[in-house]
């Protein structure tokens, strides 16, 4: 007999063959010792191979990965709110100021340039380009918007380059995006852009990068009587969420030592401060009307629980704070604009409520 | 008893641990084998039950991963990237988990007919069953085996090779 193929002895081995081959194989393999080895070394890998196929048992679950969670708001219904909310801003500012005839008109040639139609068609990820040049001013602008009350003299020049629209550095389009940020410091992020650009894609674009921006938690410090969760907004930036139970409060919790002084303190500051007085006072004079016409315009975008209370310490912390659907009382503190504040309780509601649904 | 009900007691753990040996997902896996016991439970009768029901989950997987091969191997790429990243608590599961990889590249190595044929008699499936559930003649599923066995434990070894070479390298 010759000597044994492979598929042979691995065939014998696990029981396939009939009767009378496995018969002759074996008295074969007691005969050659070198099919013998080759019945050893068949062994070897059966062995070996089962063991191996063993370590594939622990396999990860859910490479799959879970639906992405559903928007509790239609985002046709934020674009047409922030459309409303643009235009109304838009008209205030233009209403209200007087002195800034020049670049206010430009502002308003653009806003009735601009096409405001809804354009539903208009995919979140397709305006993507411009979140870039939106997002980023509009923050900038408002922290800026912080500043002005605590240092006056820094103001007063920011105000020169913002009121005159002439200033070499900022231009034109500046000045217009200055004012927004401006006029409306609860919501820049949403109106400073929309001003000079006016486009929907613009909200949808920012709604996207809000999206994109990762809540996540980083820590949930222990308190007495609140539960306290930190959350990550973008790398290195936290806000920090903190839900009291009512009954532990007689009043709304206030983060911060300082008040920050209302529209009409800061002009005063910035009046005496203004290197130029002329200027300054005609800078102030448009903050003021504008600031109020910002507040008047901003209530309606939150569209949730009306805010209890807003608190802004100059340029630190700054926190807002309202009543849930429950009562409990929470506030989100974070060194950021409130208008930054305000979208991120709107997604971290949203996230909640969505959780809440999940595991009720 | 039903007679699904009796199929899935019967060959649900086999099935499930061959498809997890096949495709490196446990959900996945569950996906397809409960897909396969959906589509018994269609059948007015089969024959040799463990050969078909492994026939029918082996086209699964086939048919599924041709849909969306783009989709799986991104996933795949992000597992990958997320094993990186992510360290695991326990001291045994690094050994474990490096086993795991290194067999699971072994075993992907391998060509299809004969990884498939290794995981099917891996959960008991005789020759001829495979010989059915894959479409091969019985007389070639021992050549089959063979060389898949061979080949698995060699590439196994020869990665562990490797990987000890490089600890050595490191250590020094």
């Amino acid at each position: 007999m010759q000597h044994l193929d492979e598929g042979t002895i691995h065939s014998w081995l696990d029981g396939a063959l009939s009767a009378d081959e496995a018969a002759r194989v074996e008295a074969h393999v007691k005969e050659c010792p070198q099919c013998a080895s080759g019945v050893a070394e068949a062994r070897g890998f059966i062995a070996a191979s089962s063991r191996i196929l063993t370590a594939l048992d622990h396999a990860p679950r859910g490479v799959v990965p879970i639906a992405a969670p559903k928007r509790r708001v239609d985002p046709l219904v934020w674009r047409v709110a922030a459309t409303v909310l643009v235009v109304a801003a838009g008209t205030l500012v233009v209403l209200q100021n007087g002195t800034n005839k020049e670049t206010l008109m430009s502002a308003r040639a653009k806003i009735e340039q601009a096409p405001v139609v809804t354009e539903p068609t208009v995919a979140a990820d397709e305006a993507s380009p411009n979140t870039a040049v939106s997002d980023a001013p509009a923050i900038g602008l408002s922290r800026r918007a912080g500043t002005q009350s605590s240092r006056g003299d820094v103001d007063g020049r920011e105000n020169k380059a913002s009121a005159g629209g002439k200033s070499p550095q900022v231009g034109k389009t500046g000045g217009v995006s200055d004012y927004a940020g401006a006029a409306t410091p609860t919501v820049p992020t949403i109106a400073a852009p929309m001003v000079t650009r006016s486009r929907l894609s613009d909200v949808a674009a920012m709604d996207a990068a809000a999206e994109r921006e990762q809540l996540r938690v980083v820590g949930t410090p222990r308190r007495i009587g609140a539960k306290v969760t930190l959350y990550e907004v973008a790398p290195g930036d936290t806000v920090t969420l903190t839900e009291s139970i009512p009954s532990y409060l007689s009043s709304i919790v206030v983060t911060g030592a300082a008040v920050a002084p209302t529209a009409q303190a800061a002009g005063a500051i910035q009046k005496s401060a203004a290197p130029s007085k002329a200027r300054a006072d005609a800078a102030a004079n448009a903050r003021e009307s504008q600031t109020a016409g910002g507040v008047t315009a901003a209530a309606p975008a939150v569209s949730a629980p009306a805010p209890s209370a807003q608190t802004e310490t100059a340029n630190t912390l700054n926190t807002i704070t309202w009543n849930d659907s429950v009562g409990n009382t929470l506030s989100l503190t974070g060194r950021m604009p409130q208008s930054r504040l305000q979208a991120i309780r709107i997604r971290i509601e949203r996230e909640r409520a969505a959780a809440a649904k999940k595991n009720p | 008893m039903t007679d699904v009900e009796r199929l899935f007691r019967t060959y649900n753990a086999a099935l499930v641990r061959y498809l997890t040996r096949r495709l490196g997902d446990r959900d996945w896996a569950e996906e397809v084998a409960q897909e396969t016991f959906v589509r018994a439970l269609r059948q007015p009768s089969i024959e040799n039950e463990r050969a078909w029901l492994f026939a029918v989950a082996t086209n699964l997987v086939r048919d599924q991963a041709r849909k969306d091969m783009r989709r799986r191997k991104h996933l795949a790429l992000l597992a990958e990237q997320e094993r990186e990243t992510v360290v695991e608590p326990e001291e045994t599961t690094l050994e474990r988990a490096q086993e795991a990889a290194m067999a699971r590249k072994a075993v992907d190595g391998l060509a299809e007919r004969d990884r498939l044929a290794l995981l099917m008699r891996e959960e008991g499936l005789d020759y001829n069953e495979i010989a059915e559930a894959l479409q091969l003649s019985a007389g070639s599923v021992g050549t089959t085996l063979s060389r898949a066995r061979r080949r698995l434990v060699e590439s196994y070894e020869a990665l562990q090779k490797s990987r000890e070479e490089r600890e050595k390298n490191a250590a020094s």
